[in-house]
This record gives structure tokens, C-alpha cells and sequence, in this order.
């Protein structure tokens, strides 16, 4: 069967301006994240160090510091930094606009798409309930250390102090 | 072919500007990237049928008659059902509301409720967040033909910015409600002022929840992401327990009866944890009064003097409180206790999770909680689950539990199977 020129000049036009528009414009986007998810997040790219941070729109203490999340990125560009949205889908707009109200809309994000909390809690850390904000702060190829608090947390602090003594 | 070429072009030529944009991102330059797809394969979503088995949160009440009733939502709708037989089957639903705006706060230690009243009527409350503010605002509605109609919801206050709202009903039919509110931490931020948590307000109805009256936020700095519980004690007036933010950012434990007036707090701290923390627990504490007015709470903490999931007594109307006992087994993450007290003697339940299996294991105590039975496994799923409930039917205890997989099941204790 002959093609007709007009109809692939139309569907190429379509399909390029689509994906012109997810490519330049990239709206912010949460990785589907389940069970099984956070072994592979935490073995990427290992030879850097690493934080994975937990946070939910109904956390005032999450949200109060993604302000400070968005000024470390840009001012530590040698620390991986990937941030896990545990609200469910209906949340999730929500949560798009409070990332992208405090300049997260770059960032690496995740989002909870599996309703056996317990197992994903568990698979991170076998003792936590679901605190927020989580951080598991991971050395380059090193030791993994997690965090229940904000980012002035004394753990948090020292962990950061030990990256730099490495980089030194 | 000149229009494939342009295409493959562009392609390519997007992909390219794509991935350039990845490698420039703060945080992220190249080699592997960080926005590699999950490969995990994720369970299906829950069920969309207006049925409790779909719910993710569930609130049980038996009325006088031994009706049980349940509240829950699914998706935007707020539905209520009853059941003859004990949970095994449910009623056609009334829906309540389908929000047009917002979400219905239903997740973890946040569960629309129903509160079957004296006069046989009805009050079930909600609270919705709009879809672009985090501020909670509680509405309640009433039943009077047994189910079959509900009023159209109303706030329960003038004012917004509530959450976790909890209730007890006198023996003379006064409905007592105690929540979280916002509005000094409101007030705060309009005058550029640091404010923590959230305030504990109180208010009362004498017309069976049409309106409630007494509004007093009696206590400022609660956690505010964390349930409020009450049961009512022995002289009729409410008790409350939650989690409070104490100098220096330490969230452990507060319980306190409501004066007969409504202005005054009378309790205590529950014990000192010194959970220095800037998060949000997301569990809040259970709390029960037995016939004999004892003050029983079960909470989490992970604070420097002890962590985990533990429980407590006060004879004294919380001036002073036992010393905390520690509940279920550390490496199974015990955690959402639930606590029940009736003539027959003092339930504690909660959850655990093994790296599999979710159980429900449950203790009773007769005497007054200074000793408990061996914990009996109640019920299990290896799948996504509510927090437990128990609930009471004339002395008979039942253990009210939603899960992805079994669905919706009303256990009694006395049929205790796994």
C-alpha cells in the first residue's frame, strides 16, 4: 500500500513536536517507586556519595527545608541527590507544586507507587515507621547511614564533614 | 523518505538536547544516570469499588443495637456502610460526598469517622485539603433515618486549618471533639513570628454534632502530623493523648482530661523519651480508660532514653504515669497500637512487620495493665494494610482490620485464627 507523504509529514511533525515539548520543557516528572526500588536507587553510580531523601506534602518539617534542599544541590554538585515524594498519586500534584515553588523542578524525584509501606519502609531500614524527613546518606562506595530529621540534624552534619574530609 | 529523514533527525536530535540537559542538572553529571525507570514490578492499584474492601483507611463503630457501622473513603468519595453479620457482608454505601476540589485525608492516622449517637442518629466527620493549600478544614454530617440520608456536610467551625479531629459521646448524649488546630500558628506567620506544631482545641454539642460550641485551643505545640486519641473517663469527661513538642524540639507524650468547664487541660507528660526531633512521627498514640478510670496510652517513640513501641498506665489521672513497658518485638517494627478497655479487661493490639508478613499480634491484661497474656497473632497479609482497630460489641472484642489482599475483616477475638 503506498504511504501518503501528508499523513507521515503530519505524524512526524506531531510526534517531533511532542517530543520537542517533553524533552525542552520538562515538566517535572516522579519515577514510579515500589518495592524491590531502593537497592537499585542506592547502587547508582556508587563511586559518588549519594542522599536519598523521604518527604511528604503532609510533613510541615519536609516542607519547611526544601528550600535549603534546593541551595545545597546547587552548592554541592559532587553529592548525588534524590528525592522520594511517599504520598500517594492523589498527593502528587501537590507535591510537584511545592517542588517546584521552592526550585526542585530539576531534581531527580521518585514518587510512592506501591501501598505496602511497611515493606518499602523496611527495605531501607528495618527501623523505620515512616518518620519524615528520611535521609540515608551513602559514602562513596562506602557504609550507608540514615537519618530521621531535618538537614541541620547532627548526623546529617557529620556525614557531610566526612565527605569533605575525603574530597580534601 | 525525506519526511522519515526529518523525523530520525529529530529524534535523535531531541534525545541528544535531552540528555545534555540531565548531565548539566546540579547534582548530576555524567555516567550512570539517576533517573534510571524502576524495574521493580509494582503491585496493581487498589480497587475503585465503593465498598470497604478498597478503602485504605477504615473507622468502625457498633451502634446500641450491635449494628456495626464503617466510614471510609475511595478516591474523592466518602461513603458509610453497615453490616449485620459482623462485617462478613455490608449494606449498599451512602455516599456522603465526592469533593470537586481537594482530597479527602484519609492516609495513615488520618481516617474519616463515624459516631453512632444515643438517639440513634448518625454523625460521620471528614477532613478535606484543598488541592493547592496544606490547611484541613473538618466537616461533619448527620443521619437520621438510620443511614439512609446524610445532611449536606458542614464545617465544623468557622474557622480552617484543623486536623485529626477525635471524639467521645457521654452517657447524657454531650459529643466531645478534640483536634489539631492551626489558627495561632496562623496568626504566628502573619506577624513573621516562628510558631511549632499545631495548638489542641476542644469544643462540645449538646444537638448531636449540628453544632459544636466551646472552641478553646488549650494547649499550643502539639506534633502536628500525629492523631489526637480520646476515650471517655469515668466521670464523664473526656481524656485526650498526643504527641507534643516540648523544649527543644522533644516530641514525646501528653494526655490530659478536659475540664467540666472546657478551659482548662488536667494531666501530664506521659514520659520522657526526649525525642529530640524536627520531623513529623506520623503516629500518634492510643489511649484507653477502664471502668475503674485508670488512663492507658501506648505510643512510638525514638527518642534517647528508650525507642520503639511502648506502653503505659496512670492512676492518677495522668500526674504521674508507670514506668514505660515496652510492647511487641523490635526486629519486627512494631509500631499503630491500638487500645481498647471494657468490663471484661484491657486489650492492647498493633502491627509488625517481618520483611514479608504483616501480623496483628494482641494482649489482654485483667489486672489493669501491670501484667499481659503471651501476644496472639490475630491476623496476617503479605500485602498493603490499614492500621488496626479494636472494637468492642457488648464485652466481645474485635479487631477491625483493612488489607490490599483479604480485604476488609471484623475479627473476633475469641475466634482468633492467623
Amino acid at each position: 500500500m503506498p504511504r501518503s507523504p501528508s499523513l507521515i509529514y503530519t505524524f512526524s511533525l506531531t510526534l517531533i513536536s511532542l517530543i520537542l515539548m517533553c524533552g525542552t520543557g520538562r515538566s517535572l516528572e516522579f519515577k514510579p517507586y515500589g518495592r524491590g526500588d531502593f537497592d537499585q536507587i542506592a547502587h547508582l553510580r556508587e563511586q559518588r556519595p549519594r542522599i536519598i531523601h523521604y518527604w511528604s506534602v503532609t510533613c510541615p518539617a519536609c516542607i519547611a527545608e526544601l528550600g535549603q534542599w534546593a541551595k545545597f544541590i546547587n552548592e554541592r554538585r559532587d553529592i548525588d541527590i534524590i528525592f522520594i515524594n511517599t504520598d500517594d498519586d492523589e498527593d502528587r500534584e501537590r507535591a510537584a507544586l511545592r517542588l517546584e515553588k521552592n526550585g526542585l523542578s530539576q531534581a531527580t524525584h521518585y514518587g510512592f507507587s506501591d501501598s505496602f509501606v511497611e515493606k518499602l519502609y523496611y527495605e531501607v531500614d528495618k527501623s523505620w515507621r515512616g518518620e519524615l524527613p528520611f535521609t540515608v546518606l551513602i559514602s562513596a562506595n562506602g557504609p550507608r547511614v540514615s537519618v530521621t530529621g531535618a538537614l541541620d540534624d547532627p548526623h546529617f552534619v557529620a556525614w557531610l564533614n566526612q565527605v569533605n574530609d575525603v574530597k580534601k | 523518505m525525506t519526511y522519515w529523514r526529518l523525523f530520525l533527525f529529530a529524534l535523535l536530535a531531541t534525545f541528544s538536547t535531552a540528555r545534555a540537559q540531565e548531565a548539566t542538572q546540579p547534582g548530576v553529571t555524567g555516567g550512570e544516570s539517576l533517573n534510571k525507570p524502576s524495574m521493580a514490578k509494582h503491585p496493581p492499584p487498589a480497587c475503585s469499588d465503593p465498598k470497604p474492601d478498597c478503602a485504605m483507611t477504615i473507622y468502625p463503630a457498633f451502634d446500641k443495637k450491635g449494628l456495626l457501622w464503617v466510614a471510609y473513603s475511595v478516591g474523592k468519595t466518602l461513603y458509610v456502610a453497615s453490616s449485620q453479620d459482623q462485617g462478613k457482608t455490608f449494606s449498599s454505601p451512602t455516599t456522603i460526598i465526592t469533593l470537586s476540589d481537594g482530597i479527602i485525608d484519609a492516609h495513615g492516622d488520618a481516617r474519616p469517622k463515624i459516631i453512632p449517637l444515643n438517639d440513634n442518629s448518625l454523625l460521620v466527620s471528614y477532613t478535606t485539603r484543598p488541592d493547592k493549600m496544606m490547611i484541613g478544614t473538618i466537616f461533619t454530617a448527620k443521619s437520621s433515618d438510620n443511614g439512609k440520608n446524610f445532611s449536606t456536610p458542614q464545617p465544623m467551625l468557622t474557622s480552617d486549618g484543623q486536623r485529626f479531629d477525635s471524639y467521645v459521646v457521654t452517657s447524657k448524649g454531650r459529643i466531645f471533639a478534640g483536634w489539631l488546630d492551626k489558627t495561632h500558628a496562623a496568626q504566628a506567620k502573619a506577624e513573621g513570628k516562628e510558631f511549632a506544631g499545631s495548638g489542641v482545641a476542644f469544643a462540645w454539642s449538646d444537638d448531636g454534632g449540628m453544632t459544636f460550641k466551646g472552641k478553646n485551643i488549650l494547649m499550643d505545640h502539639a506534633c502536628e502530623c500525629c492523631r489526637i486519641s480520646a476515650a471517655l473517663g469515668r466521670d464523664g469527661l473526656p481524656v485526650f493523648a498526643w504527641r507534643q513538642i516540648f523544649e527543644g524540639e522533644i516530641r514525646d507524650h501528653y494526655a490530659a482530661k478536659l475540664s467540666a468547664n472546657g478551659a482548662k487541660l488536667i494531666g501530664g507528660r506521659v514520659s520522657n523519651d526526649d525525642w529530640a526531633i524536627n520531623s513529623c512521627p506520623h503516629q500518634g498514640p492510643a489511649l484507653a480508660v477502664d471502668t475503674k478510670g485508670v488512663w492507658h496510652i501506648a505510643w512510638f517513640t525514638k527518642g534517647k532514653n528508650r525507642q520503639g513501641l511502648f506502653y503505659a498506665f496512670s492512676r492518677d489521672e495522668g500526674k504521674t504515669f508507670s514506668t514505660p513497658e515496652k510492647i511487641g518485638d523490635d526486629a519486627h517494627a512494631p509500631a499503630f497500637a491500638t487500645l481498647l478497655a471494657t468490663k471484661k479487661g484491657l486489650y492492647r493490639a498493633w502491627k509488625e512487620f517481618d520483611g514479608a508478613q504483616t501480623t496483628i499480634p494482641i494482649q489482654q491484661s485483667s489486672d489493669g495493665g501491670k501484667s499481659w497474656s503471651a501476644p496472639q497473632i490475630l491476623a496476617s497479609t503479605t500485602e498493603a494494610s490499614d492500621h488496626p482497630i479494636l472494637v468492642a460489641l457488648k464485652g466481645d472484642v474485635f479487631l477491625s482490620w483493612g488489607t490490599h489482599k483479604e480485604g476488609y475483616r471484623l475479627i473476633p477475638l475469641n475466634l482468633a485464627k492467623k
